[in-house]
């Protein structure tokens, strides 16, 4: 293990080229100094026309409005042109990500500019890039420890964040705890795009760097070519195999050594053959399968381990223990309301959701519930009810799923509804992942609603509760 | 990563007639060195009847490797061939004592004048980015094809980039014949023979940069070479192994130099 130290650090450096807090940098004021690496340093800043006193506001915790942002600045002054050409080409990396991969789980891109700062000669020509501000880094969390009742969900939104980049044909090149923030919100976001490079085919060229902890074996022997080093997404899957270890064994490789090249020596040897993959206790067996699989010794036996196909493991391994306890309080809450025969007793046991518009009206006969599922993976852990993660429900499942033809009441990923019947042969819907189904589970609105039930397509649940078959839909209208 | 090429000095390999070794070991992996015998068998033979069955070992630790002597009575010497005199001596019966070396000469007396040595190189050295000084590296981006601005194989290579680092035709990359005599000012370097600088091109070529061509390796054809020179070149500029302070490095360029212009700097 390396020893842990903080961004803070980097900043004793007697650098001419460090901005003071105060100081103006296109239409933003640098509030503190983030972090400072070889070619860049990164400030924390607000808008420079928005309310002042931001000076000196701590970025810990979730002190930081939503107008403040990182600008990530690259240095190109006094470099000779082949170097300022590596520069603007990793600035050019992350802007072209940023414009056309944008995604909730990566950081996000608010614009980039040259700088012209002729009182700083040091930072005349600088590539700015203005980003989403995050409260903290993986790593910070990392080496404090990271709690155990998030390490699940940080993997899980690093997954979607992996998972979307290589859908979208990127490979990250460059994931370590470092380059996955965190908003104040405890969400996660992958940032530090430099490296990151688009697929032709099955790989991509990067610039032959990297970060030595975070190197599949096959990357030490990799030929360097007129493109660079050949990366593909198993090279992604790699380092995420080393950083969920990381995050369950408080911060240590599974490989052994003092030292990163000693680290990276070890890596060879695993991936030879001549050294098995030893993993600290502490990791629980689930997570150690998927370690182990993320860390397969070669690209062909990592490759069926996609990001995709990890986070449906984990999102399965939540369900398990989680979803059983879950169904029970949905038991125990349809009990309730049976015994009490109160109308209005909630329909969302899931107790956190406790501002939720849809609210049950009725006790039927026969009711079961039915736990909304949005395909969309980004919406899958929000808890903010963001409009854009929401599900319609239809008016008449018998017409064409239309915007005129559903009702005002929105639901969202994890909703808990209470559905009555259950109508086989409506409007065929097909979900973002392609599954296609025609049945249609009737759903009780809140109280006042009219029309009182509407229809939840059954591709919106994974829930098959057995329910009587509805009565003819236009019978509902 | 430390490999073995054996037998061009003194020392004689295989009984028939000392054909080159070459073993290429990954970390952690060892190889024994000796006379050898079918009970003792060795990785490396060393055809003297000075030297015992089981003389010592290398094991490759890390970046770089460590000797094991297993004579009680002889020290061995790690030359650095490039360090002006740079030596270690390990003692009798010494256990994994670490090399620092990229390049050493391992050299076992015997009871003759004429000493048995053979060649370790440690291609994985890793160097720090220059940009990135002063910067907590442990867990930092960093160049993974690093190297060693002090080494004679850089000099080549910046004599191999100087055309195009003085903005002259793109397409000359000078021939071996010009390096030796673009070199031959040098102080330390100047007496590099041609079988020596295709060797440091060959090193770059295969071990710093691993140039993933998949060459018909037996027949080392003119052309080829030159394909090999050309790309070489090419990766050195664009991923800025090779900047213009670097030319510094060269001999200043005389006027009788005949292969370019006595450009100012």
């Amino acid at each position: 293990m390396t020893p842990p130290h903080g961004h803070g650090d980097t900043a004793e450096h007697d650098r001419a080229d460090l901005l003071p807090p105060g100081c103006q940098v296109g239409g933003w004021v640098v509030t503190e100094l983030i972090g400072s690496g070889g070619w860049s340093s990164v400030y924390a800043a607000r808008p420079a026309d928005g309310p002042p006193g931001g000076t000196g506001e701590a970025r810990t915790g979730r002190s930081s409005g939503p107008s403040d942002v990182a600008l990530k600045i690259m240095p190109t002054a006094g470099l000779a042109p082949r170097q300022a050409r590596r520069i603007v080409e990793s600035a050019r990396r992350e802007v072209e990500l940023g414009r056309r991969a944008g995604h909730p789980r990566l950081i996000g891109l608010r614009e980039s500019f040259v700088l012209a700062s002729p009182d700083r000669p040091s930072l005349e020509g600088a590539i700015v890039l203005v980003m989403e501000r995050a409260a903290g880094s993986l790593r910070e969390l990392v080496d404090t420890g990271v709690p155990e009742a998030d390490r699940a969900r940080l993997i899980a939104g690093i997954c979607e964040g992996l998972s979307h980049l290589h859908r979208s044909g990127w490979v990250h090149a460059d994931l370590k705890p470092e380059n996955v923030l965190l908003g104040g919100d405890g969400s996660v976001k992958l940032s530090d795009f430099g490296l990151a490079t688009e697929l032709t085919g099955t790989h991509g060229y990067a610039p032959p760097m990297g970060t030595l902890d975070y190197l599949p074996p096959e990357r030490w022997r990799a030929p360097l070519g007129e493109l660079g080093v050949r990366v593909r997404p198993t090279a992604d899957i790699w380092a995420l195999g080393i950083l969920i270890h990381e995050v369950f064994a408080s911060g240590a490789s599974p490989f052994p050594g003092a030292t990163p090249m000693a680290r990276g020596a070890a890596v060879q040897e695993y991936g030879e053959g001549r050294a098995p993959l030893r993993m600290d206790h502490a990791v629980p067996p689930f997570w150690r399968a998927l370690i182990a699989d993320c860390l397969a010794p070669t690209h062909a036996a990592r490759a069926p381990h996609t990001a995709e196909s990890l986070l449906a493991r984990i999102t399965a391994e939540q369900q398990t223990p989680g979803a059983g306890r879950l169904r029970g309080r949905a038991r125990a809450a349809v009990l309730a309301t049976a015994l009490c025969g109160v109308a209005g007793a909630t329909l969302y046991s899931d107790a956190v959701r406790a501002s939720s518009p849809a609210q049950s009206g009725r006790t039927g006969a026969t009711v079961g519930t039915v736990r909304v599922f949005n395909a969309e993976r980004g919406c899958q852990d929000r808890v903010d009810r963001d409009r854009q993660c929401s599900l319609g429900l239809a008016i008449d499942p018998a017409q064409p799923y239309t915007a005129e033809n559903v009702v005002p009441t929105r639901v969202w990923h994890g909703d808990v509804l209470t559905a009555d019947c259950e109508l086989p042969d409506g409007q065929p819907i097909i979900d973002e992942e392609d599954l296609r189904s025609t049945h249609w589970f009737r759903v009780h609105l809140p109280p006042g609603s009219t029309p009182p039930a509407a229809w939840l397509p059954a591709v919106r649940t994974r829930e098959r509760p057995a329910l009587p078959e509805c009565p003819h839909p236009t019978a509902v209208r | 990563m430390v490999h073995l090429p054996q037998g061009s000095g003194g020392a004689d390999g295989g009984e028939p007639h000392g054909d080159a070794v070459t073993l290429r070991l990954g970390p952690g992996e060892v190889a024994r060195f000796g006379r050898g015998s079918t009970t003792v068998p060795v990785e490396l033979r060393l055809a003297d009847p000075a030297i015992s069955r089981l003389a010592g070992e290398i094991r490759v630790t890390d970046d770089h490797w460590q000797l094991t002597n297993h004579s009680t009575t002889h020290s061995y010497l790690v030359e650095n061939p490039e360090g002006a005199g740079e030596y270690l001596r390990v003692p009798p019966r010494r256990v994994g004592a670490p090399i620092p070396f990229e390049f050493s000469r391992v050299v076992l007396p015997t009871r003759g004048d004429v000493t048995i040595s053979f060649q370790v190189f440690a291609p994985d050295h890793l160097y720090l980015d220059p940009e990135a000084m002063g910067v907590p590296w442990g867990t930092s981006t960093v160049t993974a094809y690093s190297l060693d601005e002090t080494a004679t194989y850089f000099l080549v290579l910046v004599a191999l980039c100087e055309p195009r680092l003085r903005d002259q035709s793109r397409v000359a990359v000078p021939t071996t014949p010009q390096i030796v005599e673009r070199l031959r000012g040098h102080v330390t370097c100047g007496t590099l023979t041609a079988r020596a600088v295709s060797s440091h091109i060959d090193y770059l070529a295969e071990e710093k940069l691993r140039l993933g061509v998949a060459d018909a390796h037996e027949p080392g054809k003119g052309d080829r070479r030159n394909g090999k020179r050309e790309e070489i070149v090419g990766l050195a500029l664009r991923f800025g192994l090779v900047r213009e302070e670097h030319l510094a490095l060269l001999p200043p360029l005389a006027g009788a130099g005949g292969r370019e212009r006595p450009a100012a700097r």
